[in-house]
């Protein structure tokens, strides 16, 4: 027993002998090098010239969301001539430490959060550090002097995509339409109820132009990921066996599974363009796969991230004097739009950017796109363009005796909003 | 024979330093080789999670420490019976359900803790206990049992987040652990709570447990042999059985520690993204510290710093996370490489026991 205990001290002691010596020779080094990467205290500037950008756990790549997050500060910095950090999350735990790791510094002029999953984290960082500027993407927190919400009506430009959805899908003949989504959070129902609003506007503008009634079946999944394109394309696929012919991506990285899916189901069918289609989503997606993304429904993050960056500075130069607040773009402000053929030459670059798309190929896209638009007769764009048109003016136009208006009224919407909206609307409500 | 200890532990102390000069060297080459500075960006991981004497950075380091600590004793207690136990992710999935059950509830304030405490321990310990059941007595391979367990609780768990217990304002994560039921903070405006605590006390029983119970003993001698072990008048099946059933209420109270320990959530989020991993980063510490309680206490403290510097990484050395997985999953793989071919030595000249 004595030797035993003795042992297992023994074992013990060498153990920790171990551990010392790894981490004293690991300090040696160090030390050798000059001692850990402080920052140079130099006296402090007035205005500081480094933005954050703090991604989610969805991350860079997605060629949607996060990636436009990422244009809009790199515009931002080039033009006022800052230096652009980016910190990607690997799991929900990174937010906190990200957030506070970056305000602790002090070194920067505006730390933006893209993503609605860092609300909590924002709002407690916020509050620990009062004097750091901080933007949230989709989060709301309008309470902080020192946070700007930025938000996107994204239930109107949705409107549009589901007024197309239900317009192309009744003249190719198809019986359903979808739309697979990311993360089930709040967020995503403004995306939700404005498609299927859009849907059943889409059924009575066709009823209109060609006598002919049609009643779509609308199908929704929640893959519960924004950066797994294999549950994307499993949700497609699915959709696409129970006769839907457009698919809504609401998914971040997770929709370019839908679009493999899509592609590969006409592909089978031996056709080189839709349908089946899909709809892209925050970016002008069109290019990705052309020729089976029919639109996109372009929510310009890069466009909310700019103007945050901006509002800082002006803050800063004392040209204006509240800072937080709510930022909320929408159709009217450029903030969510469908995409056109012009908007492609902007974002072939993303592509050429992330290498999904050689330069080479550029043109060779733009026409593949431009024969797939001219595919379907003129007057579906211009009843969407039109909708576009009207949502801005008069939001009180109903369908099914729901005011695009109200739907407007109760963001933001919970679960069973969303679900009585559904029901109106006689999608499953799930 | 105290010699030939002697001479054994600085063989493995030799072993863990080439390991780690290793690892540090291809994750070095593969860094240069895509652009960056691997010198200025081991000093940026280093220097903002274990080489450093700001408060904050090694409170993160140890807050991310617990986690994989708790783990990693599942991990280890299930090696000692000789059985390769992988299934700490869904032990502590089901502990995090169990802390959160115990969430919904309205109870007096002071009962919450022991509560969540009482009910993840005893989820884990019983979602262990399947894959136990099913190894002593069945001779189910427990590798594959509870792969297919750890993805059985992924889905009840994620199904309870969205159709039982969803957060009212927020349907991405479930009800959040109330106020009096949460760990205390152990240093302001950081994210280091109890938690670590905890697991430092977890990690000291099942040391003492393993070493200096009869208990320990059996599972030890199982693992080492139980045909022997038998023949000696142990009871090898219940042996494995309790080694599941230990390993789970470690890995519950991971779950537990993650709700009820975690600014600002203190709940479970969609895609369980908040748990998702420290289950499999569990095996790589136990590896890492030669599967021994108290060699696991240092490994998790080192892979929760590699962990807490991938910011400095990103932030300081400019280097894309994408990067830094892949430098750090290096490291971390050479680190456990000795330990993994030291079992599966043991394990084959065993003729797979």
């Amino acid at each position: 027993m004595k030797s035993g205990l003795k042992r297992a001290l023994s074992k013990t002691a060498a153990l920790l002998i171990v551990v010392f010596v790894v981490l004293a020779a690991g300090a040696a080094l160090f030390l050798l090098r000059g001692g850990p990467a402080e920052t140079t205290t130099t006296s402090a500037p007035a205005i500081p010239k480094k933005i954050a950008v703090v991604y989610d756990i969805g991350g860079r790549g997605d060629l949607s969301f996060n990636d436009m997050a990422y244009l809009g500060a790199k515009r931002a910095a080039d033009e006022f001539g800052l230096e652009l950090v980016e910190v990607q999350s690997k799991s929900e735990s990174d937010y906190l430490p990200n957030l506070r790791t970056l305000a602790r510094s002090g070194e920067y002029l505006l730390i933006v959060a893209v993503g609605f999953l860092m609300t909590d984290a924002v709002n407690q960082t916020a509050q620990e550090y009062p004097d750091q500027l901080f933007a949230i993407i989709d989060g709301y927190i309008p309470d902080k002097p020192n946070v700007l919400s930025v938000l996107f009506k994204e239930h109107e430009g949705s409107a549009l995509v589901g007024a197309l959805a239900a317009m192309v899908a009744a003249n190719y003949g198809c019986s359903a339409v979808g739309v697979v989504l990311g993360m089930e959070i709040p967020v995503l129902y403004k995306f939700e109820a404005g498609y299927y609003w859009g849907i059943r506007y889409g059924e009575q503008v066709y009823k209109q132009h060609t006598g002919q009634d049609v009643s779509l079946n609308v199908l929704w999944t929640y893959t519960g990921a924004f950066n797994d394109p294999a549950k994307g394309k499993t949700a497609t696929q699915a959709q696409l066996a129970q006769g839907a012919c457009v698919v809504y991506n609401v998914a971040g990285a997770t929709g370019l599974g839908i679009f493999e899916a899509v592609e590969e189901k006409a592909k089978q069918e031996g056709k080189d363009m839709g349908p089946p289609f899909a709809i892209g989503v925050d970016a002008d997606q069109d290019y990705i796969k052309p020729g089976f993304i029919v639109a996109s429904m372009m929510k310009r993050v890069d466009v909310g991230v700019y103007t945050a960056v901006k509002r800082a500075l002006d803050y800063y130069q004392k040209k204006i004097d509240k800072f937080g607040g709510i930022l909320e773009l929408g159709l009217k402000e450029g903030g969510v739009a469908i995409s056109k053929l012009e908007d492609l030459e902007t974002f072939l670059e993303l592509g050429i950017q992330a290498g999904t798309v050689k330069e080479a190929e550029k043109q060779q896209i733009i026409d593949k796109v431009k024969a797939m638009r001219e595919a379907i007769p003129s007057w579906i764009w211009e009843e969407v363009d039109k909708l576009a048109e009207t949502l801005k003016t008069n939001p009180d136009v109903a369908v099914d005796g729901l005011k695009f208006s109200d739907i407007a009224a109760k963001i933001p919407l919970d679960s069973d909003e969303i679900k009585q909206i559904r029901q109106q609307l006689g999608v499953p409500t799930g | 024979m105290e010699r030939q200890k002697l001479i054994e532990s600085l063989y493995r102390f030799a072993e863990i330093m080439v390991a780690l000069i290793a690892g540090f060297a291809i994750s070095g080459v593969i860094m240069w080789l895509g652009g960056y500075d691997p010198i200025k960006a081991y000093r940026a991981m280093l220097g903002t999670s274990i080489l450093t004497t700001d408060p904050y950075n090694l409170a993160m380091t140890l807050s991310f420490s617990a986690p994989i600590m708790f783990t990693a004793i599942t991990f280890a207690v299930g090696v000692r019976a000789g059985v390769f136990n992988i299934g700490a992710e869904g032990q502590m999935y089901v502990g995090a359900l169990g802390a959160v059950l115990v969430a919904a509830m309205s109870l007096p304030g002071p009962l919450y803790l022991p509560l969540a405490i009482l009910f993840g321990s005893l989820l884990g310990a019983l979602w262990g206990a399947i894959a136990g059941v099913l190894k002593a007595y069945k001779g189910v391979n427990e590798v594959v049992s509870t792969i297919m367990l750890n993805w059985i609780a992924f889905w009840v768990v994620e199904y309870t987040r969205v159709d039982l217990l969803p957060n009212p304002r927020d349907p991405s994560k479930t009800i959040e652990m109330p106020e009096p039921g949460r760990l205390p903070i152990l240093l302001k405006g950081t994210e280091l709570t109890a938690s670590i605590v905890l697991a430092v006390v977890v990690t000291l029983l099942s040391y003492y447990l393993l070493w200096h119970t009869v208990l320990g003993y059996e599972i030890r001698a199982t693992g080492m042999n139980p045909r022997a072990a038998r023949y000696g008048g142990i009871n090898p099946e219940r042996a494995v059985l309790w080694s599941f059933i230990i390993g789970g209420i470690a890995a519950g109270l991971a779950g537990v520690c993650e709700i009820a320990g975690r600014p600002p959530h203190y709940a479970i989020t969609t895609g369980l993204s908040n748990l998702f991993g420290y289950g499999f980063d569990g095996i790589t510490v136990s590896l890492i510290g030669a599967n021994h309680p108290l060699g696991i206490i240092p490994a998790a403290i080192f892979v929760g710093g590699l962990t807490a510097g991938a910011r400095g990484m990103q932030i300081v050395a400019g280097v894309p996370l994408e990067m830094v997985k892949a430098v750090q999953g290096v490291i971390i793989i050479a680190l456990a490489v000795p330990g993994l071919l030291r079992l599966l030595k043991t394990r084959l000249t065993r003729g797979g026991g």
